[in-house]
Order: structure tokens, then sequence, then C-alpha cells
């Protein structure tokens, strides 16, 4: 391969990852409305008004920033709650969710119907935004 | 101060994911133009570091000691500390690509694999150095969903 050849390719490899690294950035953390399955879960108690439900395992470095945005979020609004599940051991949750990553989160409503559905870590205003408009329908 | 259970600054691991980024790349390119048994040399030496990382556990990676000893110093404190496990995965997962590469490229006409496996390991350390992408969560969930980890293992702790 010429020297130039070599250098195109390093440069390719180079826009490739930073393509890959775009589409990532750009995707985590979005807020995805959808109307899903009612949440059954000995773990996840259906309480108040809706619920955060936050998968996440042993080896996530940005579950427990999310387990504390969550959290805080929880802890100031009436009637949500935050869970945490632990999914090292729950395979056949991850399975029946289809959680490709952690974190994931699930907002659940009053009945524990899933209405939003988040995949990496949650920034707290689109949460609260969406929280917002489960609560008010 | 307890530093190891408190956490770790997470600026740490992405200074390294740089200097490993720059050596697989540099891996590359070396094969490329030919220079197989440098290349060779390179992901040899890139693998060690990785082993160590993944062992040792990255408070003790070489060049997260560097980051702590002479490039902290001069920072900010970071904004939050973070648990040394996520990142001494990614150790093992980059011990595990460049491990198959070096191992594969050495059967005859499977010498592509060395800069395959370079060129993989190059995109993950890159995403985590430019963009914060954690490995472990997406790989993890992976192995653990296809019973490598978790169901009666008391998990990777380490």
């Amino acid at each position: 391969m010429t020297p130039l050849a070599v250098a195109a390719t390093l440069l390719g490899l180079v826009a490739l990852a930073t393509v890959l690294g775009t589409a990532w950035k750009v995707s985590t953390g979005r807020v995805r409305r959808l109307t899903g399955d009612v949440v059954r879960l000995p773990e996840v108690p259906i309480e108040g008004r809706a619920t955060l439900l936050q998968f996440s395992t042993q080896l996530c470095a940005p579950c427990a920033p999310t387990r504390r945005v969550l959290g805080q979020i929880a802890a100031s609004t009436d009637g949500v709650n935050h869970v945490d599940l632990d999914l090292t051991h729950r395979p056949d949750v991850a399975a029946r969710f289809n959680v490709l990553q952690t974190p994931t989160t699930l907002i659940l409503d009053r009945t524990g119907a899933i209405r939003a559905r988040i995949g990496g870590a949650p920034r707290q205003a689109d949460v609260r935004a969406a929280l917002a408009s489960i609560l008010a329908a | 101060m307890a530093e190891a259970s408190k956490g770790i600054d997470p600026r740490g691991p992405r200074f390294g994911a740089v200097i490993t980024g720059v050596l697989l790349l540099i891996t590359v390119g070396l094969w490329l133009d030919g220079l197989i048994i440098a290349a060779f040399a390179v992901l040899v030496y890139i693998t060690l570091v990785f082993g160590w990382g993944a062992f040792a556990g990255v408070q003790r990676h070489p060049y997260g000691l560097f980051f702590k000893r002479v490039i902290r110093p001069r920072l900010k404190p970071p904004a939050e500390l973070e648990d040394p496990t996520p990142p001494t995965f990614a150790q093992g997962i980059g011990l595990v690509i460049s491990l198959a590469g070096l191992a594969i490229s050495l059967v005859p006409g499977l010498g592509l694999a060395l800069p395959i496996a370079a060129a993989l390991a190059f995109v993950a350390a890159f995403l985590n150095s430019v963009f914060g992408y954690c490995v472990g969560c997406q790989i993890y969930l992976l192995l653990v969903r296809v019973g490598v980890f978790g169901r009666h293992r008391a998990g990777l702790e380490a």
C-alpha cells in the first residue's frame, strides 16, 4: 500500500468511529414514548401515580449517576417511585423486555403499563417532561 | 484515604483509552504498510497492558497511574468518582479482542485478523475516550443474556 492509501485508510477508520460515536450520542438518553405491556414483577411494586423502573448491571458506569437522577426525581415528585433492578441474575427479565444496554429505564403509569422507554443515561429534564405528560393524562 | 473503595476519576480510563487508541491506529498503519512484525510487536505490547489492566485492576493501570500522578493534579477535581469495575471489565474485553487477533493472525492465510482486531479495539477505545461510551454496558448484558455471567454465579466482583 502506498503511504497515501495507508493514511486514507486510517482516516477512514477514525471517520467511521466518529460517525458511530455521534449516532450513539444522539440516540442515548432519548425518551421514546410508547404504549407497552403491563410490568408484573415481584421486585417491582406498582404503587402511586408512576414508577421509574431502571435496569442496571454491576458493570455499568452510568448506572450509578442514573440511580441518583431518577432517585431525585422520585423524591421530589409526589406519587412517583424509583425501582432499580440489577439484571445480572435476571437474564429472563432482560430477554422479556428486550434490554440491550444498561441503564435502560421504563416509565410505568399507575397501572404498571409501560409508557416510555429510555436507553442509556437519561437527562433529568427529559424524564420530568415525559412524567408530567404521563401524569396529566 | 481509601481511594479504591471510593471510586476513581472517570477521566483516568478515558485518558488511557486515548493512548491505547493511538497505538492501535499505529498497529493498523504498520500492518497496512507491510511492517507485519512491527505491527505484531505493538499489538503484543497493547495486549500486555490490557492484561495488566484487566487482572491488576484499572486502578493499577500504568496509564491510569500516570494520569493520577502527573495530569490529575493539574486538573479540577472530577464532578464525581466512578466505580473501577466497569473500566476494568473494558480492559478485559480489549484483552480478549487483541489476544484473539494475535493468535488467529499466526494461522497461515489469516494474517488479516491482526489489523481487524486492532481496528475493532480502536473503535471501542475511540468511542470510550472521545464520547465516554461504556463498553461494558452493552457487552456485559449480552454475556448475561447468553448465560456467560450472572444466574447462579456471584457475578464478577473484583
